[in-house]
C-alpha cells in the first residue's frame, strides 16, 4: 500500500473512533521522515482513566501479521458500525494515549526496521 | 509476563488441536480398520469433489476421517511455518479446513491453491503470515483442482500438470479477490473467502461452460445412522468446554457472557478480545446446540453436516456465538417453512448450519435484521452453487456474502439520507 493511502486509512479509522464521542474540536498532526511517521490526534473531550487505558492497549494489542496482511485493509475504509482500534493496533510501530486536561492525546509511531523514535519528537509548545 | 500467557495459550490451542486430528486418525481406523481406511485415503485423493460429494458415502467413515486429519496437519504445518500463533482465526481456518475435508478437500488438491497465494504473496512483496489465512480457507476451491484433473477427460501426468497448473493459478488470485469484496460486505459476513472463491468460481464456471464443458450434478449424500458420526461433535463440544473451563478457571462464566456482547464482526478474536478459554466455552456450545438442532429434527449425521458443525465450532473462537447466530439461523428455519422446503433435505440443513456467516449482522444491527438476513440467506443459497458449477465448498459463504452486501448497502444508504447539520 502506498504510504499516502495508509496515512489517510489510518488517520480515518482514528478520527471515526474519537468523532464518535462528538468533540468539537479535533486536531490531527502529522510528521514524516523517510524511515517512519508520527501522528498526534488531539480532541477536548473529557476521558476516564479506565477508556484511556483501554484505547492504549488495543493500541498497542499484540502484533498479528496474518490478521493485519487480510484484515488490515478494512481499517479507516469500512466504517459502518463502531471503529476499531485494534485493526491499527496491529499495524503501527508504537502508539502512546494520555490525558491532556480537557482532553486526550493520542501519538502514533509507524515505520519500518529503521524506524528511529527520536526522529519523532514533537516540539512542545509554550502552552504545554 | 504477558508473552508468558500468549505461549501458554499457544501450547493448549496446539495441543488440542493435534489431539483431535490424532482422535480422528483413532476413530477412523477404529471404525474400519487401518487398511480399509488407508486405502480409502489414497482413492478419495483422485476422486471428483466438488458439491456435493460426502466422502463418507464414497469412501466410508475411517478414509475420511483420516483425510480430515490429513488435511488439519497439512494447516497447521503451515501455521508452524509461518511462525503465527494460534488464535481464533487459525483455530477457525483448521476446524474448518477438517471440516470441508470430509465432503470436498484432500492434500492433493488443496497443496496447488496454497501455493498459488504464497507466490500471490511473493509478488505483492508480503510474508506467508501476512496471507496465511487466505491461504488456509482459500482451499475451499479445492473441486476446481479436482475437477480439471479428473473429471475434464484429461488423463495421467498432464491431467496432474493442468489440474495443479489451474489451482495455483486460482490461488495466485485470491488474495486480490479476498481483500477486495471484504469491502462490500464490511465484515459482517465472516466467510469471506466464501464470497471470494464464490465469486471466482462463478468466472471460471462460465469459461468452462463457454468452452462447452457440462458441470454434471454431484449428489452424494449419508444417510445411514451411525453411533460414532452421531456422537462425534457432542463429544468434541464437550472436550471443548472441559478445556475451556480448565483454561479459563473462575472467569470461565464472565469470559463467555462477555462473548456475546461482541458483534462477531470480521476480525473478531475472541481469544484475543477475551480469553482462549472462554472462547472454547462458547465454541463447545455451539457445536452442542447444532448437534441438538440436527438430532431434534431428524437431520442426517454425515460428511457435510459433521464439516459444517466444525466450522460453526471454530468460528466460536472468531465470531459466533449463540446471541448473535440464533436470529440468523429462526430467519433461514422460517423461510424454508415459508416455501415449503423440508428442515432435513440437505440444502435447508447445512443453511441452517452455515448461515451464521451472517451473525455480525445480528450482534450490529439487531434481531430483525438478523431475521431477514437468514431469510433472504436461504432463498439465495439454493441458486448460488449451480452458479459457481459446484467447485467453491463454501457455497453458503457465497451466498451468505452477498445477502451481507446487500442489506449493509441498504443500511449505508439509510443512514446517509440525511445530514445532521441544522
Amino acid at each position: 500500500m502506498k504510504r499516502k493511502d495508509l496515512i489517510l486509512h489510518l488517520i480515518g479509522e482514528i478520527s471515526n473512533f474519537l468523532l464518535e464521542s462528538d468533540p468539537r474540536r479535533l486536531v490531527i498532526s502529522l510528521h514524516q521522515e523517510e524511515n517512519g511517521l508520527h501522528l498526534c490526534i488531539l480532541d477536548e473531550n473529557t476521558h476516564t482513566e479506565e477508556e484511556l487505558s483501554k484505547i492504549e492497549q488495543k493500541l498497542n494489542s499484540r502484533k498479528r501479521p496474518e490478521l493485519a496482511g487480510y484484515y488490515g485493509s478494512m481499517t479507516g475504509h469500512d466504517m459502518l458500525g463502531a471503529s476499531r482500534l485494534n485493526l491499527l493496533g496491529w499495524q503501527v510501530k508504537h502508539c502512546d494515549v494520555s490525558s491532556i486536561g480537557s482532553g486526550i492525546k493520542i501519538d502514533i509511531w509507524l515505520g519500518g526496521d529503521a524506524f528511529q523514535n527520536d526522529q519523532f519528537t514533537i516540539p512542545k509548545t509554550e502552552d504545554e | 509476563m504477558k508473552e508468558n500467557v500468549i505461549e501458554n495459550q499457544n501450547k493448549t490451542l496446539l495441543f488440542l488441536l493435534v489431539f483431535i486430528m490424532f482422535s480422528f486418525i483413532v476413530t477412523g481406523i477404529a471404525a474400519d480398520g487401518a487398511g480399509r481406511a488407508f486405502n480409502g485415503f489414497l482413492e478419495l485423493q483422485f476422486r471428483p469433489a466438488r458439491l456435493i460429494s460426502d466422502y463418507i458415502s464414497e469412501a466410508g467413515i475411517g478414509a475420511s476421517l483420516m483425510n480430515a486429519a490429513a488435511v488439519g496437519i497439512t494447516g497447521l504445518i503451515l501455521i508452524l511455518i509461518a511462525k503465527v500463533q494460534l488464535s481464533g482465526a487459525t483455530f477457525a481456518a483448521i476446524l474448518t479446513m477438517m471440516g470441508f475435508a470430509l465432503f470436498g478437500k484432500t492434500p492433493v488438491n488443496i497443496l496447488p491453491i496454497i501455493f498459488g497465494v504464497y507466490l500471490a504473496g511473493k509478488l505483492a512483496g508480503k510474508t506467508f503470515s501476512e496471507y496465511l489465512i487466505i491461504a488456509l480457507f482459500g482451499t475451499a476451491l479445492g473441486p476446481l483442482v479436482s475437477m480439471v484433473t479428473v473429471e475434464m477427460g484429461l488423463s495421467g501426468l498432464s491431467a496432474v500438470a493442468v489440474g495443479t497448473g489451474a489451482g495455483i493459478a486460482t490461488g495466485f488470485l485470491l488474495p486480490a479477490i479476498a481483500v477486495s469484496v471484504l469491502h462490500f460486505h464490511q465484515g459482517y459476513s465472516l466467510y469471506n473467502i466464501g464470497l471470494t472463491c464464490g465469486f471466482f468460481a462463478l468466472f471460471a464456471a462460465s469459461f468452462f461452460r463457454a468452452g462447452g464443458y457440462e458441470f454434471a450434478s454431484l449428489m452424494q449424500w449419508h444417510t445411514s445412522e451411525s453411533v460414532i458420526l452421531m456422537l462425534m461433535v457432542p463429544v468434541l463440544s464437550l472436550i471443548l468446554i472441559g478445556t475451556g473451563i480448565f483454561s479459563a478457571g473462575k472467569n470461565s462464566w464472565r469470559d463467555l457472557l462477555a462473548i456475546q456482547k461482541h458483534t462477531g464482526r470480521l476480525p473478531s478474536d475472541f481469544m484475543d478480545l477475551e480469553s482462549v478459554g472462554g472462547s472454547l466455552i462458547n465454541a463447545g456450545l455451539i457445536g452442542l446446540a447444532g448437534s441438538a438442532y440436527i438430532l431434534v429434527i431428524g437431520g442426517d449425521f454425515n460428511g457435510p453436516t459433521i464439516g459444517g458443525l466444525l466450522t460453526i465450532i471454530g468460528f466460536g473462537a472468531f465470531g459466533t456465538h449463540l446471541r448473535n447466530s440464533w436470529p440468523v439461523v429462526v430467519g433461514v428455519i422460517a423461510a424454508s417453512l415459508v416455501f415449503g422446503k423440508s428442515l432435513t433435505s440437505p440444502g435447508v440443513l447445512l443453511a441452517v448450519i452455515f448461515c451464521t456467516t451472517l451473525a455480525p449482522l445480528a450482534g450490529a444491527f439487531g434481531i430483525i435484521t438478523g431475521l431477514v438476513a437468514g431469510f433472504i440467506h436461504l432463498v439465495l443459497v439454493h441458486q448460488t452453487g449451480s452458479w459457481q458449477g459446484g467447485m467453491n465448498l463454501y457455497n453458503n459463504g457465497f451466498a451468505g456474502g452477498l445477502t451481507a452486501t446487500l442489506i449493509v448497502s441498504v443500511i449505508a444508504w439509510y443512514r446517509s439520507r440525511n445530514s445532521d447539520f441544522k
